[in-house]
């Protein structure tokens, strides 16, 4: 590993436009997570979100020289400490807004739950990886839901349900990569239908809440609905060339929830409007194109199928986040990656880049 | 190892998914497109709407001042408590539950308040509850970072700070009502703004009203004020000065007393109002403070009306004073000469019908001027008889009756002067010549307003000439932005002998054996009239005070060049000589008094600060 940092092909291998876009978006954020939090202690949050890129980018160099062949070879391991994080944090964690889902760590705080994402992407892709059919059988396809399930259960104990759900695309990317039959792929829509009702039973009350204003949010426009609706007034102000940075109204006077986390979205299209807009998405979908593209290229199965989960994720965060702020998606916890401030998502972001690095420079290996 | 054809197959699969991730791409661009190019002015309007707001600067109202520019209504500074729904972090019903127990209104109440305006855009605010006491005040300031949606107005409000006093010409203000707003009525008015309601302060509002300015801040998401964008000062309501004198006001009002009646005194050369009482009154103050339910029902009910400004809103028989016209027309007309005497027995018969004059034992002969000053009932019978009710109807509408004077207060009646087309209009049937011996006498249908009455004969007195009744002089109104079309001033052809023989009958009403001897003043030549007015015929009971004889004054001094001209109503008072003749007296003797130097100004506050009682013996 350290062999790897230190030879000249690593270097000449790495990919820097995948670098350069992910420093790219962790700058647009930066930017506009000191604007989004002038009114609060705005050097804090911008120095912090600053060592964590630095500390993303520095992660993303060390995991981008481990090849991952030797990570799959050992994620059995990996994939049970993960799990005995996950239930630690359930009994040792502390609370932060109704979820246990955080360790703390003096002023810094990490989520297992991101890191056991990382995880699951690897162990999947080596089972997926190991079938050589067509289509998958059912004991297979239960299986990789097992590999998925067994942590979306402990993070869904937490209760932590926008989490839970970022599982959920890398299993089914995987799947339907890997090929299930379409009569199973029909039923398998089907049950998911038919247990929507039970779902809905059993969501908490302000779950159903998100999904009814989701729905039609002027119908709470002071509760549920009023994230929403000066989530898009904010985005609509901008126009095509944006209030100007730190000009934003709705941003600058709190109009504006969770403005540097979820909805850092709508700063940046309330402060640089409509060409802002276009660049950061022109950015987002770079990355995933890039990603994506590289299962087009010939490799073996192992590192498709990772490179695949990390696109998957990331396609995933991107679409519900920025739906969610324009009001396509109902409001979820789930942040944007690169952009949003908060070390977890950042770090993960940033792991996620280095295994699609990994993958890049080793998958001529054997 | 993989194979070539399953990698194709996988390479297809995620073809497929980056098809649809870009399909998911362009929506969202689409989305971004439709907020921010397509709707985006819709949207920086809610953004401005979200973070300007502008407050209210409330005008003060102007001050309305007497003719000596004492202050009749001015302003003083107050707190009203205003919601803002819009960014509230509560419900309306839990901002209720967190005021109710600092206020004195209880949260119904409150809740009654919202209902009307629920349908409103929540950003427009809510007028919950004016004039807040200096406890209420300190119980919304020390919660109003808790209570964002909550704030206090600064609100110049009315003060009368001579309660009662003059409350008829006054009026009174009061919020607008919704169909006052839907009316147009009022320009540049806004729901939740105080207008004048009755009084000078309605027919003069938009002199008094001024015009309110606004500050515009930026507020923060909690409506916390974050900067200042602009300011537009309020320009306070111009003041009125009125043609009132205060004294005279005083003296009619004190004169009066409990009892119900009216109380006017004008220059009839002039048109100028010195006094204008109605009574019972109410006190203007309640509206200023925003009047309870409860005040409103018992002022609604009260069987007196004290709302009412009898002096121009109700209509009475005018009794023996319509004689003074009579005379008037049948000397015009000669149909009577001026040594001409009648003979009157106690009775005449009209057209099959006894009429009585009110003394059984008849007056013997007389001419016109003993006729007024005894108020024979008997001449005047001829001298209707001999004119017809078109030839009355026609002078008393020339001389004044039967129309609006057109005094600068709203609401005014215009009495009645029947005629045989009025007749014929309103019961499909024609004129009875009997009908008009009645007339002559000031009863049957003829029907007056205390203010009209005494305009009327100020402007016989003075040779034929009627000047408009006004409390604020044209002249003095329209430079500050009123519309007026000036002093409607006439003059109609009237015998100097006629006006003379009047005169002197009414000095000798009141100076020789007449009716009005109680409205003499020493030094200062009065003549009069008395008048009284049967409510319903003399066979019914007649100790019910509801049915007692309504009794009338007019005079004017001094007689043979007439400066002023004082009416006097007293509803149910009885004979017009010993009930409403000492009001004329009193409110004459302070202007007698005025004129030689004899009355202080001081005076004015001594009396205001009287209890109102009849000091004078009825």
């Amino acid at each position: 590993m350290i062999d790897a940092l230190t030879s000249r092909r690593f270097w000449q291998d790495f990919d820097w436009f995948l670098l350069s876009v992910a420093i790219a978006l962790g700058t647009i954020g930066l930017i506009e997570i000191y604007s989004s939090t002038l009114n609060m202690d705005s050097a804090s949050f911008f120095l912090r979100q600053l060592v964590w890129l630095v500390a993303g980018v520095g992660v993303c160099f060390v995991v981008a020289s481990v090849d991952y062949h030797i990570l799959a070879e050992h994620i059995v391991l990996i994939y049970v400490g993960a799990m005995c994080l996950l239930v630690g944090v359930l009994l040792f964690g502390s609370t932060v807004a109704g979820s246990r889902s955080w360790f703390g760590i003096g002023s810094f705080g990490l989520q297992p739950s991101e890191l056991a994402k990382l995880v699951v992407i690897v162990a999947l892709a080596r089972f997926l990886s190991e079938i050589q059919k067509r289509y998958l059988t059912l004991p297979q396809i239960l299986g990789a839901c097992a590999i998925c399930g067994a942590p979306v259960l402990l993070v869904v104990a937490q209760p932590d349900l926008g989490t839970a759900l970022t599982f959920v695309p890398i299993l089914a990317f995987g799947l339907f990569v890997r090929g299930v039959r379409p009569a199973a792929l029909i039923s398998g829509v089907l049950i998911v239908i038919f247990l929507l009702p039970v779902t809905w039973a059993a969501l908490e009350d302000y779950q159903k809440d998100r999904i009814l204003t989701f729905v039609q949010p002027e119908s709470d426009p002071l509760g549920s609905g009023y994230q929403v609706i000066q989530s898009k007034i904010a985005i609509g102000a901008g126009g095509l060339w944006g209030t100007g940075l730190f000009q934003g109204s709705q941003n600058q006077l709190g109009f504006l929830p969770t403005r540097h986390t979820d909805f850092i979205f709508s700063v940046v299209a309330e402060e640089m409007g409509f060409v802002g807009v276009c660049v950061t998405l022109a950015l987002l979908l770079a990355l995933v194109f890039r990603t994506l593209s590289l299962t087009l290229l010939p490799g073996d199965t192992l590192g498709l199928f990772i490179v695949l989960g990390v696109g998957g994720m990331f396609v995933f965060h991107i679409l519900v986040n920025v739906g969610m702020v324009i009001g396509f998606m109902p409001i979820t916890g789930i942040p944007l990656p690169f952009l949003s401030y908060g070390g977890s998502s950042v770090l993960t972001a940033f792991i996620g880049l280095g295994l699609i690095v990994s993958v890049r420079r080793c998958r001529y290996v054997n | 190892m993989l194979q070539r054809n399953e990698l194709e197959l996988l390479n297809s699969r995620v073809t497929i998914i980056l098809g649809l991730v870009l399909l998911a791409f362009g929506v969202l661009t689409f989305g971004f497109w439709n907020h921010q190019i397509a709707r985006s002015p819709y949207y920086q309007q809610l953004a401005e709407r979200n973070r300007i707001r502008d407050i209210p600067l409330a005008a003060p109202r102007g001050r309305i001042y007497d003719r000596e520019y004492r202050i009749i209504a001015d302003s003083r500074p107050s707190f009203n408590l205003i919601l803002t729904r819009e960014n509230s972090a509560r419900s309306v019903e839990e901002t209720i539950d967190l005021l109710a127990p600092g206020i004195e209104l209880s949260a119904a109440e409150l809740l009654s308040r919202i209902e009307p305006y629920l349908d409103e855009p929540e950003y427009e605010p809510i007028l919950l509850a004016e004039d807040l006491s200096v406890d209420e005040t300190a119980f919304v300031e020390a919660r109003k970072y808790e209570l964002s949606e909550i704030s206090l107005e600064l609100s110049p409000r009315r003060r009368y700070e001579r309660g009662e006093v003059a409350a008829h010409l006054i009026g009174y203000v009061g919020e607008i009502t919704r169909s006052q707003l839907e009316s147009g009525e009022f320009v540049e008015i806004e729901s939740g703004d105080v207008v004048g309601q009755s009084g000078l302060e309605r027919q003069y509002d938009s002199l008094l009203q001024g015009e309110d300015g606004i500050r515009r801040v930026i507020v923060n998401t909690f409506g916390r004020e974050m900067g200042l964008l602009g300011e537009v000062q309020p320009i306070p309501g111009k003041d009125l000065v009125t043609t009132l004198d205060l004294d005279l006001q005083l003296a009619a009002e004190e004169a009066l007393g409990d009892r119900t009646g009216v109380a006017v005194a004008i220059i009839p050369k002039t048109g100028e109002v010195l006094a204008l009482v109605s009574r019972p009154a109410f006190d203007p103050s309640l509206f200023a403070q925003g009047i309870r339910q409860h005040e409103w029902d018992m002022l609604l009910s009260d069987p007196r009306k004290p709302l009412q400004n009898r002096a121009i809103q109700n209509r009475y028989s005018p009794g023996s004073v319509f004689k003074i016209f009579m005379a008037a027309a049948g000397l015009e007309e000669e149909e009577i000469g001026f040594e001409e005497t009648l003979f009157c027995p106690g009775h005449a018969v009209f057209y099959g019908n006894r009429f009585d004059c009110w003394r059984g034992g008849g007056h013997g002969a007389m001419d016109v001027r003993h006729a007024l000053v005894e108020s024979c009932n008997v001449f005047f019978y001829n001298v209707g008889d001999r004119l017809g009710i078109e030839r009355i109807s026609r002078y008393a509408v020339m001389m004044g009756l039967g129309r609006k004077t057109g005094i600068d207060l709203p609401g005014e009646d215009a009495g009645l002067i029947p005629s045989e087309k009025w007749k014929q209009s309103t019961s499909n049937t024609r004129w009875f010549p009997g009908e008009t011996i009645s007339v002559s006498i000031g009863q049957g249908p003829v029907s007056v307003t205390p203010l009209q009455l005494t305009w009327a004969i100020g402007g016989l007195v003075v040779g034929g000439k009627l000047v408009q009744p006004h409390l604020a002089d044209p002249e003095f109104v329209a430079p500050l932005g009123i519309e007026t079309s000036g002093l409607r001033t006439e003059e109609y052809a009237i015998g100097e002998g006629t006006v003379d023989t009047i005169r002197e009958a009414l000095w000798g009403a009141v100076n020789d054996r007449g009716t009005g001897t109680r409205a003499r003043v020493r030094g200062f030549e009065v003549g009069g009239k008395t008048g009284t007015a049967q409510v319903v015929a003399k066979d019914v009971d007649p100790s019910r005070p509801d049915l007692q004889d309504h009794a009338w004054f007019v005079g004017f001094a001094p007689y043979d060049d007439p400066e002023i001209v004082v009416g006097v109503f007293v509803e149910n008072g009885g004979g017009g000589g010993a009930a409403a003749a000492p009001v004329s007296q009193a409110v004459m003797q302070v202007y007698f008094d005025k004129k030689g130097g004899l009355f202080t100004q001081g005076d004015v506050n001594d009396i205001a600060g009287l209890n109102t009682e009849t000091s004078i013996a009825r």
